[in-house]
């Protein structure tokens, strides 16, 4: 095991860095129904933003909710069965974004026909629209070895985890794929340990225990001789 | 002087490292940003710090101040509390005096620059007279104008307009404008005189000078005499708490050069106060940054019952010291505290009163609270932040239309 930790990669991993700039659009929804109707005609960056990009705009020191519709339902509309609802959705077992966004109207169209009135936010918590951009660049660490990516992940700020983990996923266009198990694959092949990876149940953690969580595994995986949170 | 370097043991390598990396593809752009104080309140503090740090990153940064008489400042006094959802009335005179004197403000800048970032409402107007000199115009918007009064707003938003992008502190504040909107939280410096480290001596010898004697736990409120703030609430809140557990209340406020207000709030509040001797009532000087800083590490609870608030920097520097807070479920405030995890949000004084008592009775709890609050401030509230926003955001003016930069 030692002799595949300190094997180097054909292509080295380069950790990047992302920067968020939020942007709201200024558009706001008060109820339920209105938040529906929004969902059906928001750009694809601002339904992204809500269930993927916030989590890095402003990391709660908790994680109750996964997402900014289900934090919504709670917090505002103070629902919540809705937001029990909205939690145990999971974004990436859908293909595209087209087809999460119908997932998500489903969802809301489907408790909305149950109830008898529309639930409103408490006044001054309405729902904000927002999307983002966002500047890349390549920090100034990379791994050669399965040893070095290791310690790499505890230096690398939780922007680049973000980055690598979520937004690698709609940039490859592989929603069961991510840019650390794709480069051990690609130069060390070890198919347990990408395939533990790649089920990781990324959507549940916040950025900070997804770092944990994946040293952890790698821990799990590979030995002693690679870095363990403790 | 303060180097970038200082913050490292306090954020990490990592982070400086990262703004100096961001910063060389920004080597010489000359940036300006303009208010209308040089002391007192939260723009003035960010400015003061964040010049001298964005020129230590090779951007050529300058910090101007507008001028303006008494009249001035009424009307732009009257545009912020109408921003914040207050009705006043402002008549064609005060407008055009308004104008009158950015353009007369905007005679002295010769400066040419990259990007020029306006804070507030009060030198907006000046892009009408100085538009060819920078080729990107930003206004940043320090206030809550999650429900402005319409016909100030209407006002602004024609001269808002004209800008290339706008900057608030949460969404909930963004507008119907045609440019893009940005969202940059404000943030405090851990090493200003208001945030740094404090030994138990440098604390007692203010309470000595303040004349607080702290023979009971100590609830804190700093800020500003203005209404919004509701300094008068937190004091019927004291005062519940008090019929249950013994306390005493120090509310300390500063003064700012461009609030007409202060002074008669703060008579408000001294009357509210009067003939309880476990009250006091402290008019602060702007300077007096050591004396908040002390007060803060003194304090066993700290109060920011605001009813309107931009973001409440007096929130974070207390979350920053550890302190358990109890805030105004308003504006910014609501970004900052989550119950239970880094403070407690109250909307009413009996609901303050109600959470200041769970802290005092809760210690353990309120120690943890702070702990959390202040990892929180740690990662999305110090400067460096801010100052990787701002650079981000040069990156992205220089790049319009591409929402993706690759550098």
């Amino acid at each position: 095991m030692a002799k595949i930790l300190d094997q180097a990669a054909e292509n080295p991993f380069w950790f990047h860095e992302c920067f968020l700039m939020s942007m709201p659009l200024g558009k706001k929804v008060a109820n339920l129904k209105e938040l529906l109707e929004g969902l059906r005609e928001i750009d694809e960056s601002v339904l992204f933003y809500h269930l993927m990009q916030s989590r890095l705009a402003l990391g709660q020191p908790a994680v109750e909710y996964p997402n900014d519709f289900a934090l919504w339902a709670a917090n505002a509309l103070q629902d919540s069965k809705l937001a029990e609802k909205l939690s145990s959705f999971d974004p990436f077992e859908y293909q595209n974004l087209g087809l999460v966004r119908q997932a998500v109207v489903d969802i809301l169209e489907e408790y909305l026909w149950d109830l008898p009135f529309v639930p409103w936010a408490r006044p001054g918590f309405e729902f904000h629209f927002c999307q983002a951009s966002a500047v890349v660049m390549h920090s100034l660490i990379s791994a050669q070895t399965l040893k070095e990516f290791c310690a790499a992940l505890s230096k690398v700020g939780l922007d680049s985890i973000y980055y690598h983990f979520f937004e690698a996923r709609w940039r490859l266009g592989e929603l069961k794929s991510d840019d650390f198990s794709y480069w051990i694959e690609t130069n060390f092949g070890l198919p347990e340990l990408v395939t533990a990876i790649r089920n990781l149940d990324i959507y549940f953690y916040s950025l900070k225990e997804l770092r944990e969580t994946l040293q952890g595994l790698i821990h799990q995986h590979l030995g002693e001789l690679c870095d363990h949170p403790g | 002087m303060i180097t970038l370097d200082d913050y490292a043991p306090i954020v990490g390598e990592e982070v400086v490292g990262q703004l100096r990396r961001l910063a060389e593809h920004l080597q010489g752009r000359r940036f300006v940003h303009i208010n209308s104080t040089s002391v007192g309140g939260g723009v003035a503090e960010i400015l003061s710090w964040a010049v001298p740090l964005l020129n230590q990153l090779g951007l050529e940064t300058r910090w101007e101040v507008i001028l303006g008489d008494p009249a001035f400042f009424e009307v732009t006094k009257a545009f912020h509390n109408g921003l914040q959802g207050f009705k006043v009335h402002l008549t064609p005179a005060m407008l055009e005096h308004y104008r009158q004197v950015n353009r007369e403000n905007a005679r002295r800048f010769s400066w040419e620059a990259d990007v020029v970032l306006v804070h507030d409402p009060q030198p907006a107007c000046l892009i009408e007279e100085l538009r060819p000199q920078a080729a990107h115009w930003v206004w940043r918007c320090h206030v809550d104008v999650s429900r402005p009064q319409l016909a100030v707003w209407r006002f602004l938003r024609e001269i808002v307009k004209q800008y290339d992008a706008s900057i608030f502190s949460m969404s909930q504040f963004a507008q119907n404008l045609p440019h893009p909107q940005y969202l940059i939280r404000p943030s405090i410096d851990p090493l200003s005189e208001k945030n740094r480290d404090l030994t138990d001596k440098e604390i007692t010898a203010v309470l000595h000078h303040l004349g607080i004697e702290k023979d009971k736990p100590l609830v804190l409120q700093i800020s500003r005499f203005d209404s919004f703030k509701d300094p008068v609430g937190v004091i019927q809140a004291f005062r519940l708490v008090r019929r249950h557990a013994p306390c005493k209340l120090v509310l300390a406020g500063g003064e700012a050069t461009d609030d007409p207000e202060g002074a008669e709030i703060l008579a408000q509040v001294q009357e509210a106060a009067q003939g309880e001797p476990d009250i006091q009532v402290l008019l602060l000087p702007p300077e007096a940054q050591h004396e908040v800083n002390a007060l803060q590490r003194a304090a066993d609870v700290i109060v920011q019952k605001s009813t309107r608030e931009g973001f409440g920097l007096t929130v974070t520097e207390a979350m920053w010291k550890g302190k358990p807070v109890i805030g105004g479920a308003v504006g910014g405030i609501v970004l900052q505290l989550r119950d239970y995890h880094t403070g407690f949000l109250v909307h009413s004084p009996e609901g303050c009163a109600f959470r200041i008592r769970y802290l005092l009775h809760r210690p353990e709890m309120a120690r943890r609270m702070g702990q959390t609050a202040r990892e929180f401030v740690r990662t999305h509230f110090l400067i460096t932040r801010h100052i990787r926003d701002y650079l981000t955001l040069m990156i992205l003016l220089e790049n319009p239309g591409n929402r993706l930069i690759e550098l």
